[in-house]
């Protein structure tokens, strides 16, 4: 009887959390590296009511048994891996990546990696008072380092960031001289569903999920069509335009159903008011 | 006793029915791949009414009856929806207008023969098998990939290759850097072929597919075939295909469907007030 509802009611939800999640991407417009994410939905399990052979009549087109699905739900949030426009910043330390990769730092002194698109890169001093190339919020950036170990990029005193096209990174005195102090590390993520988005603007390798088999390590060259610039960031993918239209969209089922809702509400309170004396 | 009680209140079924049918439609506005159901109403078997025989004479015809309705069957339009780009490298959506011997399919997908025999449109489906080995169909073709390569839905259903396998990737491969051809094979960017190539299910009458929900659908008898390059079918990457819910229609219906109770329920209330009137006031002394 009361199936309408429990449909409206499901969807819903789910419209809601589409909601939720075009006004996260609305909010994040301006998120360096941000990637837009769009909600995935599925048709609810269906119930399948038996019918005796005597059902099937001339006429009738399906198979015996009639079927009815309880609404939608959303299984599953899709990001959208697409390159964001690069924004010229002129700051040394801040990267962008040309094409699908993405960077790689250590959130903890065991080492633990995570992955990030967001290059506002900053130099700041760490427990041995040398200058290290870290993100925003402090996480050392993962490079290899001239003598082939991995660890961070130190800059020593007086010398200035120069980071090439394919991610070796120079410090530069002011006479020009020049030295070697690493190479940055990118990763392409070959199986982006074993990426999660956790806080700070970073991705980690899904709980279960084999590190080696979800990210790949690279080197940018023009064969990948993959490059550092210097002096860029990655503004956020999120296209404003098809935000507010999927918006509206959604609204509008969201309205419709919650119509739905009221339509079955009415249909209930004639069957409460059949006896009418 | 009296039949349109029974009538009336077979009515209120149905049209609830219609109701939740239109409303799990309107709950899958959003659903990629979704297809609309309809529930077509059909009257009861007809009965000969008569007259029973008073003081020995023959018992006296009346005529047919038909007297209540049912909620006969739960029919999908398995039509083609809009496609929408989304430039997302995991996403397929089928396009497909298979033709059958110059026959003209209608908007719900019908053709009449000559004969007067109908015939539907043959639909195509992505394949998949689901955890218990067996084959299912969508149109939702929202995959993802998951670590160890495979190609699934979001469900976590396989979707199979031509060789009837389920498509792994190569390790290192993703499906950006994937392209698909025209005939439904996924290649690298530089052209390499992975002998990977999309499984399409054409299924000749599409109602012969039973909802199982999470869009995906069962073949109750019949088998599917794989289509043919004669089969005018195309997959395109980076496209989702809409679900093809007539929003309009939706609503509308609602509202019939919702006013068409209202009238059965009025009816019920008329009868109740006849009972009334037989029960207290007919037999009633002084």
């Amino acid at each position: 009887m009361n199936s309408s509802m429990i449909k409206a009611l499901n969807s819903m939800n789910s419209y809601q959390l589409k909601m939720d999640l075009i006004s996260n991407n609305v909010a994040n417009m301006n998120t360096v590296g941000y990637k837009s994410k769009s909600a995935v939905f599925e048709d609810l399990l269906t119930t399948m009511e038996q019918q005796p052979e005597g059902f099937s009549r001339d006429g009738r087109l399906t198979p015996l048994g009639f079927n009815q699905g309880w609404g939608s739900k959303v299984t599953g949030i899709a990001t959208d891996f697409t390159q964001g426009p690069l924004k010229e910043t002129g700051v040394l330390t801040d990267l962008a990546i040309e094409g699908n990769a993405l960077f790689e730092v250590t959130v903890d002194d065991a080492g633990t990696l995570a992955y990030t698109k967001d290059g506002s890169f900053q130099i700041s001093i760490n427990g041995n008072r040398e200058a290290v190339l870290t993100t925003n919020q402090g996480y050392p950036v993962q490079a290899t380092l001239p003598d082939g170990s991995q660890g961070s990029i130190i800059i020593p005193d007086g010398y200035a960031l120069k980071i090439e096209a394919d991610g070796n990174v120079y410090g530069v005195n002011e006479r020009g001289a020049q030295v070697s102090l690493g190479r940055i590390n990118l990763v392409n993520p070959v199986r982006p569903d074993g990426l999660v988005q956790v806080a700070d603007n970073l991705f980690s390798v899904a709980t279960g999920a084999n590190a080696n088999e979800v990210v790949n390590r690279i080197i940018p060259d023009s064969q990948n069509r993959i490059a550092i610039r210097q002096g860029f960031l990655e503004q956020s993918n999120v296209d404003y335009t098809k935000e507010m239209t999927d918006l509206m969209k959604v609204q509008r089922a969201y309205q419709l159903a919650a119509r739905a809702l009221s339509s079955s509400d009415t249909l209930m309170q004639l069957a409460n008011n059949l006896r009418n004396n | 006793m009296i039949r349109g009680l029974y009538s009336a209140a077979s009515g209120l079924i149905s049209q609830q029915r219609r109701h939740d049918t239109i409303t799990n439609n309107i709950a899958n506005i959003e659903t990629v791949g979704y297809k609309q159901n309809t529930t077509p109403l059909r009257s009861f078997n007809e009965m000969l009414l008569s007259m029973t025989g008073v003081d020995g004479q023959n018992s006296n015809k009346i005529g047919t009856w038909t007297g209540n309705v049912f909620a006969e069957e739960s029919l999908t339009y398995h039509l083609q929806g809009d496609l929408t780009e989304t430039n997302n490298r995991n996403d397929f959506a089928i396009l497909s207008n298979i033709a059958v011997d110059d026959l003209v399919f209608d908007q719900s997908g019908k053709a009449v023969r000559a004969n007067g025999e109908v015939v539907f449109q043959p639909q195509a489906y992505f394949t998949l098998q689901n955890a218990q080995g067996e084959a299912r169909y969508t149109r939702g073709g929202q995959f993802s990939v998951t670590s160890e390569g495979y190609l699934t839905t979001n469900t976590g259903d396989y979707v199979l290759g031509t060789n009837n396998e389920p498509i792994q990737l190569p390790a290192g491969t993703s499906l950006d850097g994937l392209v698909l051809t025209s005939d439904r094979r996924l290649v690298t960017s530089t052209g390499e072929d992975t002998g990977l190539q999309l499984l399409i299910s054409r299924i000749d009458n599409p109602n012969d597919l039973i909802r199982e929900g999470d869009g995906n659908f069962r073949l109750a008898e019949g088998t599917a075939e794989p289509i043919t390059e004669d089969d005018a079918v195309e997959v395109r990457q980076g496209y989702i295909e809409n679900s093809n819910v007539d929003v309009l229609q939706a609503s509308v219906d609602m509202m019939a469907a919702a006013r068409a109770y209202e009238a059965n329920q009025k009816i019920v209330q008329y009868y109740d007030g006849t009972l009334q009137k037989t029960a207290n006031e007919i037999g009633r002394v002084g």
